[in-house]
């Protein structure tokens, strides 16, 4: 706890750091940190995307029925499965142009941000997979793809992964990474503390209580 | 230890806003004040407040050891009975804590004495170990400080330190609510920090966290976080969705949940009970325990949960003087003997000395118009005079 203690020999005086140099933050602001975005490599599965419960039941390979039900259930995800943005630039940057919508417009947890506007649903191959619908999104077309030619990069789900479909990009067969899609749920921290900084308005500096 | 007029540099909200001090300013109510200063002498600041603190959280660590394997003490702290295992866990495996700020009385008489210990989600780190280390440079190099003056804050290479000692493998991800600037900005600090450390890091905002089926927590990715930073209270997320799968998670937290133990308002009475009379803190008492009688009418009263001064009182000679009203208190409160934060000026300056690791490396000081420290407090810088 003694500073003479310290080895430097140049400063062995003093209590402070000797050199503070940021590689992060300096000279961009805290909100040009973005969020990562890593690939694992993941077992992939079989599942089918759908724009709608009416394209699920014209292709018969799912009753009309469970084709209902199961939209209804990704629709039912989508606020909380849908990623969220910081600005509507950003949001298109991953979604592309026209793709994605004010949170305000979803939910009172997601005003401020942007939400991509959910493109269709994916169920898994078969019932037997018990994998849950969800909602997926479009994803901006990356040039030089052969779906971009199309004006169409294609779909994503909530948690980024790609979904890799059959030609031109739009065929209800497709394969997604396993992972991303089987059990993960989002959404699980910070419901409680949201319900108190209502309470108080807002979060703000200090965490203390003198007395 | 004075208040002294440095006067201010006339560029400063530039530097600050070049350096991502970005909330210096909240609400358009000033956060950053560097009108003045407090001095120390080198004296009051190791013996004063260095030494203490590294006493107090060793005790802390002492009673956080019996706390976890006594359930009698779980109850108390009105930590809920299904967070207990993941508070036991973390302890016996040793996961490491990262930083935490004792909050401390001191005006340079008499001993600093213990209010709080913020040991799970402290706040005022950045500007702590950043902007007010850059502040003291610039007043040596200006003549506003003079030559050979110090400051108690080795905070940044502590925490960069820290990191390279306990990171563990896969992915460190920093999460809290993106949406609170002042939030934001410290988890950016330590990401920052934990990069210099060599670590591979991630920002996750808290609703972007996903709960895998072998109950790691991911990113929006899908992929798996070895260890999650989350500016984000324990009993909150004790009580959360996610909150029953942390005793079980391979995912490793920092603060790890043991310092749950300390977080909370009834460390302060346990503490007292294991060591009365120790000069660095004050007689303290759950409400309902008789013996909360011996503080008399003069008290303060805390509600064991609680952030920013909220639900506070202090009561003298029976009359409240002050009472914060807020959303906590639901848990129960404690009393504890008054304190009063010295007097510089009409101002109320508290001593906020950070633990990184368990070492004390340095200090911020918060100075407040009244008894109670609330968020309108102001962040005043502080330099040791040259001896």
């Amino acid at each position: 706890m003694d500073a003479t203690q310290d080895t430097d020999g140049s400063r062995t005086r003093s209590k402070r750091s000797q050199t503070v140099s940021l590689v992060l933050i300096a000279g961009a602001g805290a909100a040009a940190l973005g969020l990562g975005s890593l690939d694992p490599s993941q077992r992939e599965e079989d599942v089918l995307v759908y724009a709608d419960a009416a394209a699920c039941a014209a292709e018969a390979i799912r009753p009309a029925e469970e084709c209902r039900s199961e939209y209804e259930q990704a629709r039912a995800a989508y606020p909380t499965a849908a990623p969220r943005y910081a600005s509507l630039t950003d949001c298109e940057g991953h979604h592309g142009p026209l793709h994605c919508r004010p949170g305000s417009e979803v939910s009172e947890q997601a005003r401020d941000r942007f939400l991509p506007r959910m493109a269709g649903y994916m169920i898994g191959r078969r019932a037997a997979q018990g994998l849950a619908p969800q909602p997926v999104f479009d994803h901006a077309p990356r040039p030089g793809h052969a779906a971009a030619a199309a004006g169409h990069g294609g779909y994503c789900t909530g948690g980024g992964a790609r979904i890799v479909t059959g030609s031109g990009g739009r065929a209800s067969a497709a394969r997604v990474q396993t992972a991303s899609l089987r059990g993960t749920s989002f959404g699980g921290f910070g419901q409680t503390g949201r319900s108190f900084s209502a309470a108080s308005h807002g979060t703000a500096h200090g965490s203390s209580g003198g007395g | 230890m004075r208040r002294v007029a440095t006067g201010e540099r006339p560029d400063w909200r530039a530097t600050a806003q070049s350096h991502g001090f970005v909330f210096h300013t909240l609400d358009g109510a000033p956060y950053w004040d560097e009108s003045h200063a407090y001095a120390f002498s080198l004296a009051e600041i190791e013996d004063g407040i260095e030494g203490p603190s590294g006493d107090l959280h060793a005790l802390c660590l002492a009673f956080a050891g019996h706390a976890a394997e006594d359930e009698r003490i779980l109850a108390r702290l009105a930590i809920p009975e299904t967070a207990w295992d993941a508070i036991r866990t973390s302890w016996r495996r040793g996961d490491p804590s990262l930083y935490g700020r004792l909050d401390l009385a001191y005006g340079g008489t008499g001993p600093a004495k213990l209010l709080e210990y913020n040991a799970d989600t402290p706040t005022a780190l950045y500007e702590t170990g950043v902007f007010q280390w850059l502040w003291l440079e610039a007043g040596l190099r200006d003549g506003r400080l003079p030559p050979g003056a110090d400051q108690y804050n080795a905070v940044h290479e502590r925490l960069i330190a820290r990191f390279r000692a306990v990171a563990g493998p896969g992915l460190l991800a920093f999460s809290a609510d993106a949406q609170a600037p002042e939030d934001r900005g410290t988890v950016a600090y330590l990401e920052d920090c934990a990069v210099q450390a060599g670590c591979r890091t991630a920002f996750a905002d808290l609703p972007d966290l996903g709960l895998r089926p072998d109950d790691s927590l991911c990113t929006r990715t899908g992929e798996p976080i070895g260890t999650l930073f989350k500016l984000y209270p324990w009993e909150w997320a004790f009580r959360d969705v996610f909150g029953g799968a942390v005793g079980r998670s391979p995912t490793r937290f920092l603060e790890p949940p043991w310092k749950a133990l300390l977080s909370n308002k009834g460390l302060l009475p346990c503490l007292w009970a294991l060591e009365p009379g120790h000069p660095n803190l004050l007689p303290a008492y759950f409400e309902d325990d008789p013996r909360a009688a011996a503080l008399g009418t003069s008290y303060a009263r805390k509600p064991l949960f609680s952030r920013e001064g909220a639900n506070v009182s202090l009561v003298r000679d029976g009359a409240v003087l002050v009472a914060r009203d807020g959303p906590y208190g639901a848990e129960g409160f404690i009393r504890q003997a008054l304190a009063d934060l010295p007097d510089f000026a009409g101002r109320r300056p508290l001593v906020g000395s950070w633990i990184v690791g368990d070492a004390p490396v340095g200090l911020c000081m918060r100075e407040a118009s009244g008894l109670v420290t609330g968020n309108d407090a102001l962040f005043v810088p502080h330099f040791i005079e040259p001896g």
